[in-house]
């Protein structure tokens, strides 16, 4: 088990993950933040077009390993 | 006890409840698919399973969510008691009542709060009834649970629980030293959660 950082925000801000999650692997890792995503999402996503969530992982000696994001797309069709 | 024992389960018959004397326990239900949700939080003088002593069959699972010290009672001993004292009799059945009023405050805080509200709210109620308990003064409350079990008990993922607490710790509503955590702003963090301790039924209000 290792400890991973998920940082989380939008384009505005960012917020560090000051407390960290163990995990015991990569696939681990990229659960726990999809996991991360999908309730940064429920909570943060405004009706904004082109806004832009994410969730960055940091390892204990802060080397980025991977990067969970989604953006909405509003357009009008007529 | 260590974290994370199970003192009852579901399905079990208990002949004993038991009082809490010291840490924190969790009542507790998995899904189908394994996943659990805490239902409630129990502190220092609180009998969690006094149902048992009506209901036969445990409904849920009562587990220790941080290390904790725990007595138990026979059943017959707390119905004879019941029987010859009606004011424990009754001092009993007001604290299933209000067990029963902050599993209402919890279905309303994880089914239609923000996070960050409900997270707020959690931290409050705690806070507020170590308070009452003289477990702690001030707002300075020592909690190692771990963010997995807060993450159970708001229905919120581990990642969403570390935001949510770097979030309040950056309005400054709280400071946090391992499992140490101190609410500095207790008018700004019950604000923020939403928190109006009419629920919890004290007769002393301490905060």
């Amino acid at each position: 088990m290792a400890r991973f950082f998920f940082d989380s925000g939008d384009r505005d801000l960012v917020l560090q993950d000051e407390i960290g999650v163990e995990c015991a692997g990569i696939e681990e890792v990229r659960r726990v933040g999809f996991e991360g995503l999908v309730d940064l999402t429920r909570d943060t996503l405004k009706s904004v077009d082109g806004q832009q969530l994410f969730i960055e992982v940091r390892d204990e000696s802060g080397d980025k390993i991977l990067r969970l994001s989604l953006s909405l797309q509003i357009k009008m069709m007529r | 006890m260590s974290a994370n024992h199970d003192l009852v389960r579901e399905g079990d018959h208990p002949v004993y409840s038991f009082v809490v004397l010291d840490g924190l326990i969790g009542s507790t239900k998995y899904t189908s698919e394994g996943k659990r949700q805490i239902t409630s939080f129990f502190v220092a003088g609180d009998i969690p399973d006094l149902h048992g002593l009506h209901l036969s069959v445990m409904d849920c699972n009562f587990s220790t969510l941080t290390p904790a010290r725990i007595g138990f009672m026979r059943h017959e001993i707390l119905r004879n008691i019941c029987d010859q004292h009606p004011r424990i009799a009754n001092a009993f059945w007001r604290s299933t009542l209000i067990d029963a009023a902050i599993y209402r405050e919890w279905v309303t805080n994880v089914g239609r709060r923000e996070a960050y509200t409900r997270m707020a709210h959690i931290l409050c109620e705690l806070i507020f009834r170590l308070r009452s308990v003289g477990r702690i003064q001030d707002h300075v409350a020592d909690i190692p649970i771990t963010q997995a079990a807060l993450g159970d008990a708001l229905g919120l993922s581990t990642v969403h629980v570390n935001r949510m607490l770097q979030e309040l710790r950056r309005e400054g509503l709280i400071a946090t030293t391992g499992s140490r955590m101190h609410a500095i702003d207790w008018p700004g963090l019950t604000h923020a959660g939403d928190f109006d301790a009419t629920y919890l039924h004290q007769r002393n209000p301490a905060a």
